[in-house]
């Protein structure tokens, strides 16, 4: 015989009104970092950010030091100079794994919650759609800015840091700039577009399939149409290849792959933004308001 | 008594098609059943006071507040337990209450500290640290009515609460929603197809057929005594009873499984003359009561279907 009454005490606290999404980004990421593959592909792009940073310490301690045995070597090496155009390989090179990273952590995002029926129970609590949806897409910005720009910007420090003085600091002020700002274009994009086929698709699976399939079709026409028909312009067309021609300019790099202005390239983003955005609010919205 | 729910002539559509017809209808405080059959609009009612459906006709106000332009002041004090199965596959039942908690704006210590009580009050046990994917329906079933009270609602709307769940399972769910329903403030709204759960917990039913509402009201008030039946128990040569209550012109049946025998006298024959017949026959009568129009009587006729 119980000798209590079992029951459950009346909840008087005030509930916090603003900032819900916060609570879904939170728990997105606690429930990503319980997976292995997630934690094994996270810690690839940290190798890449480990090599970055031995370059950086390799140019900046190595080759400053005349009396070092290395220096000659490293002061001689093209692709250990540190510049605008170190930064702009580093987040080309981890766009591949910042999208991978991305395709695992968002495919299920939207899709599972419909799957099991959670929209229902989470919609009941004084959450918005709004809410919802700024909340699934903050974390996967969050985490793609977080091996792109966070530590891009920690190794411009860094390399501030190592080699001090004005000369470095006027060279290198406006490249935490454009690290954030090309990182936002790797991350931004590729999370909307994930939640959108999430949203769209009934699993996981699907949904990252979709995204690989839109983003090889697109790669494949690009490529296609500036071959069939001579005028490399038309590699503006594949998404990546874009995204490429807006870093030249960010990092203002000369080596252009084609010629054509990156206003339009930046205007195909934001297109394909939007797009996404649409599908991922619209659906979201109807989980919440069925009629 | 203040309204609680208050539909004035409201109207859902879904593709055109009317789930709500024309409602107009007032709901006080305690435990209220939404009866009736598979797509009567019992579902739809619910969504409805959730703000989930909108209305195309009519106002809609909970608590006071419109609906659903101050949805979200209103779910602060509802709680709802859906009809379809709901897992969160991958985490427990703690972390799936806390963060339900979290979404309703409590602290994280709060949410995980009511995330443990209301799951002790549902019976999980030791169960909550296993991830859902390994519960059965009967505890995914629990795992739902403890995230509707976690923050001890006002109003809790539970749609189907026993679907799926096996005799002992179901008995046990509703025991708890009784239980729920005794505590002061709270309105507990059941919807189901199955009248006996309702009766199980509710005092007060609102019958809905395509879409209105065609009776509402208290269930004492429902099954009313019927004058001409009588319930009886009688003990020894009660078959010989039945032979002679049948012989004097009245009609009985053996009602199982409590063997309890249904007497309906003519209008000319009074009460006395049964007691006669079990003196005739030696027959100890051990219960006699008018019997009550019972709530699938009271259902069906409010459908149409007596």
């Amino acid at each position: 015989m119980p000798i209590y009454t079992k029951s459950y005490r009346r909840y008087d606290g005030q509930p916090r009104r603003h900032f819900r999404w916060l609570v879904i980004v939170e728990q997105e990421l606690k429930t990503l970092a319980k997976f292995r593959v997630f934690k094994g592909l996270i810690l690839v792009a940290c190798l890449h950010i480990i090599l970055r940073l031995l370059q950086i310490v390799a140019y900046d301690v190595l080759a400053q030091d005349p009396n070092h045995p290395l220096q000659i070597v490293f002061a001689n090496l093209d692709i250990a100079y540190i510049g605008p155009a170190t930064f702009f390989s580093f987040l080309y090179l981890q766009t591949t794994i910042t999208f991978i990273i991305l395709l695992y952590a968002g495919a299920g995002m939207i899709c599972n919650d419909f799957k099991n029926n959670l929209m229902e129970i989470y919609f009941s609590k004084p959450l918005t759609w709004l809410d919802y949806s700024l909340g699934k897409t903050m974390t996967l910005v969050a985490l793609g800015l977080s091996i792109t720009a966070l530590p891009g910007v920690l190794l411009v420090v860094l390399h501030n840091l190592l080699l001090p003085g004005m000369d470095t600091l006027t060279a290198s002020w406006w490249w935490p700039l454009s690290i954030i700002a090309y990182s936002l274009l790797i991350v931004v994009p590729a999370a909307l577009c994930i939640l959108a086929c999430s949203s769209l698709l009934p699993s996981q699976n699907y949904a990252a399939i979709a995204v690989i399939m839109a983003l090889v079709a697109n790669s494949s026409l690009g490529g296609l149409l500036a071959g069939m028909l001579r005028q490399r312009n038309y590699f503006a067309v594949s998404f990546p290849l874009a995204l490429r021609r807006i870093g030249e300019t960010v990092f203002q790099d000369n080596r252009v792959l084609f010629t054509l202005s990156w206003y339009w390239c930046f205007l195909y983003v934001i297109v394909v933004c939007l797009v996404a955005l649409a599908i991922v609010l619209r659906k979201v919205r109807h989980a919440e308001i069925a009629s | 008594m203040t309204s609680i729910i208050e539909f004035n002539d409201v109207t859902v559509k879904y593709n055109g098609d009317p789930a709500l017809d024309g409602v107009t209808i007032a709901l006080g405080a305690g435990a209220i059943g939404l009866l009736g059959p598979n797509g009567a609009g019992k579902s739809t009612f619910i969504k409805t006071v959730l703000g989930f459906t909108r209305a195309v006709k009519g106002t809609v106000n909970i608590f006071g507040m419109p609906m659903p332009d101050r949805a979200i002041e209103v779910r602060h004090s509802l709680g709802y337990m859906p009809e379809i199965e709901v897992s969160s596959p991958k985490v427990s039942a703690v972390a799936f209450l806390t963060y339900c908690g979290r979404i309703f704006g409590m602290r994280r210590v709060d949410a995980l500290e009511r995330a443990h009580e209301v799951l002790n009050y549902v019976n999980l046990g030791d169960s909550r640290y296993r991830t859902m994917e390994t519960y059965s329906t009967g505890m995914l079933q629990r795992v739902k009515l403890a995230q509707a009270i976690l923050h001890d609602p006002k109003l809790l709307l539970l749609d189907e609460p026993t679907n799926g769940l096996d005799p002992d399972g179901r008995i046990e769910i509703l025991d708890l929603v009784s239980d729920i329903a005794k505590r002061p403030n709270v309105t507990v709204i059941v919807s189901s197809h199955l009248l006996p759960d309702v009766q199980h917990v509710c005092k007060q039913v609102v019958m809905i057929d395509k879409g209105k509402v065609v009776h509402s009201g208290a269930i004492c008030d429902l099954t009313i005594p019927r004058l001409e039946f009588y319930e009886m128990r009688v003990r020894d040569s009660d078959i010989a009873f039945v032979k002679e209550v049948r012989a004097a012109g009245y009609e009985c049946a053996r009602l199982h499984p409590s063997n309890m025998l249904l007497v309906r006298a003519p209008h000319e024959n009074n009460v006395q003359a049964l007691f006669q017949i079990a003196r005739t026959c030696n027959a100890q009568v051990r219960h006699f009561q008018p019997a009550r129009r019972s709530l699938e009587d009271a259902f069906l006729q409010a459908m149409g279907k007596e």
